[in-house]
């Protein structure tokens, strides 16, 4: 059988990986626009000089040698034929399959804001080629404006400033991280980036942008009224998946590409996972989906059930948090909230009726991988006689006699 | 593959195992001059106690379908097809922690000192007798043994 996955990322890769592992006979051909992988969560360290490309490989350098796949770098999907079963390439091949998997993540988008889309020095931070982009701009550039304080704009903040540039981080909302901090917790991160020299403005939104003589933007305007300078301009404000190369085709999609639970889509034998099927943006899930998507197009029928995506951790300059779930309930009154903390630690649950539904753990983060458990399979833990933030896996202690793998008793 | 056999009414919560694993990682260190009070001294194993609970001892069980394989971003976690055990490259870690998330068992944790690596347990791979903490346990609460995967 002939497998071809579009996409290099985490659910392309781990699908070629699964594949691998279960039928190695498979003949797999793997195409990326790349010409290298890299995890985009590690572009800030390639930016910030800590790493270099390869240090950001997440597979071993010979992943595709090693495991007899034929890999098409550099080569961008135009078309699929989903009669004929074949996807046609930039470079004009068709490249015929008996499974696919598309897993084209991605791309980040750029606001409709006057100059901000003509400017030539915006740039994403979603893949390396990005990162050597901002990275040759850092070789001259002064002042650096990030616009959106998600986890993204975060990342481009600290390898901005790791390069010695004077960063201001713009935001609509008002704190930072807004989808996974609470504003004690964005608050503790806020001030660690202005210590390294960041500025902040939050509250507010980019209106327009003005454009040099060179085509560069370099003034930014904002709905306050104010105004800041730029050299290079980081766009932070979201992606959406990627998938133009289906449009003509008969796959169905709705601002993502439609799959069933088992990862198929409307069309036999094509499969789709990661970012590109919209229902989680997170690095992990990706994994596993790529990981089902892979034992399916095996003609096993495993479904994505393990869909919670509302987990993070985030470590800038030390500080850890794990958050998980509605952080941030309204309205507050009909949620139980409690908080614990010192002056290092931060730690807040949510809760109503017995059941978690989110937490915030900022400081020392050991052993809380027992919580996103707790949330996701709607635990009840009201029956449990002990302070909620004492709770550990110990309270749900099992182990399965045979294989010695740890259980949940619930 | 070989994994540590937990017998949880036999853990009396001496903690050998702790300053047997703080111990093995610690070079040229020995039962009677490690220094359990340096933040370097880390256990990979934990014994939770309380009074409803009693002891409850935390090992990594390398599992099956390791979650901490599957959310690392790095490649830095990866299942030995040969041993079955989860190795951790701390060379290319990328300390973002998505494993101490996705481990449903709470087993990993940052280091204390740096927060740049993971504590994880290693099988004590390069000791030829086996993990060090199964050879300190008076009470075989622990034990190695060969289980099918």
């Amino acid at each position: 059988m002939k497998i071809v996955i579009i996409g290099a990322s985490a659910a392309g890769i781990s699908a070629a990986k699964t594949i691998k592992v279960a039928e190695p006979d498979t003949q797999i051909v793997v195409i990326s626009k790349e010409d290298s992988i890299h995890s985009r969560c590690m572009l800030h360290k390639y930016l910030g000089h800590e790493r270099d490309a390869k240090g950001i490989n997440f597979v071993h350098e010979n992943f595709f040698a090693e495991n007899n796949i034929t890999w098409l770098k550099n080569t961008t999907v135009v078309d699929l034929d989903t009669d004929k079963k074949f996807v046609r390439t930039n470079d004009n091949q068709a490249i015929y399959f008996d499974k696919l998997l598309i897993a084209t993540g991605a791309s980040y988008f750029i606001p409709p804001i006057p100059g901000l889309r003509e400017a030539k020095n915006v740039y994403g931070f979603r893949d390396l080629k990005d990162a050597q982009l901002l990275d040759s701009e850092c070789k001259t550039a002064k002042n650096a404006v990030v616009i959106g304080a998600g986890l993204v704009g975060m990342d481009a903040a600290v390898a901005l400033l790791e390069r010695g540039l004077k960063v201001t981080v713009i935001e609509m909302m008002n704190g930072i991280m807004g989808l996974q901090l609470d504003e004690k917790s964005a608050e503790a991160y806020q001030q660690l980036f202005e210590e390294h020299g960041a500025e902040f403005l939050l509250s507010d939104k980019v209106t327009s942008v003005n454009i040099d003589e060179a085509g560069k933007g370099r003034t930014i305007h904002l709905a306050s009224g104010k105004s800041v300078c730029a050299d290079v301009i980081v766009i932070a404000a979201g992606v959406r998946p990627s998938f133009d190369f289906v449009e003509k085709s008969d796959i169905a999609t709705k601002n993502a590409i439609l799959v069933g639970d088992d990862l198929q889509t409307n069309i036999k034998g094509i499969y789709a996972a990661g970012d590109v099927i919209g229902i989680s943006g997170i690095w992990p899930n990706a994994m596993k989906q790529g990981k089902i998507a892979a034992i399916n197009m095996l003609g096993e029928k495993l479904r994505y059930e393990d869909r919670y995506a509302l987990k993070n951790t985030t470590n800038f300059y030390g500080l850890t948090t794990l958050s998980l779930g509605n952080i941030n309930p309204k309205p507050k009154e009909s949620f139980d909230v409690l908080i614990r903390e010192d002056r290092n630690n931060y730690q807040k649950v949510v809760m109503k009726n017995g059941i978690i539904l989110g937490v915030i753990i900022q400081g020392n983060i050991n052993s809380t991988g027992f919580w996103q458990y707790l949330i996701k399979n709607k635990i009840d833990v009201s029956g449990i006689d002990k302070d909620v933030f004492d709770l550990s896996y110990a309270d749900f202690y099992k182990v399965d006699s045979i294989s010695g793998e740890y259980l949940y008793a619930i | 593959m070989k994994r540590i056999i937990i017998d949880r009414e036999k853990c009396d919560g001496c903690l050998n195992c702790n300053v047997a694993c703080i111990s093995a990682h610690e070079e040229g260190s020995n039962f009677y001059t490690v220094n359990l009070g340096s933040v370097d001294s880390e256990t990979r194993n934990f014994i939770k106690f309380d009074a409803k609970t009693g002891y409850t001892p935390i090992f990594c069980r390398h599992c099956d379908e390791p979650e901490c394989v599957l959310s690392c971003m790095s490649g830095a976690m990866e299942k030995d097809p040969v041993t079955g055990h989860v190795k951790y490259d701390e060379s290319k870690c990328a300390a973002c922690y998505m494993c101490v998330m996705n481990c449903p068992f709470g087993v990993l944790k940052p280091d204390n000192k740096t927060r740049t690596k993971v504590i994880k347990c290693d099988f004590c791979e390069e000791k030829q007798d086996g993990p060090s903490c199964v050879k300190a346990c008076p009470k075989q609460a622990i034990e190695v043994k060969e289980v099918s995967r």
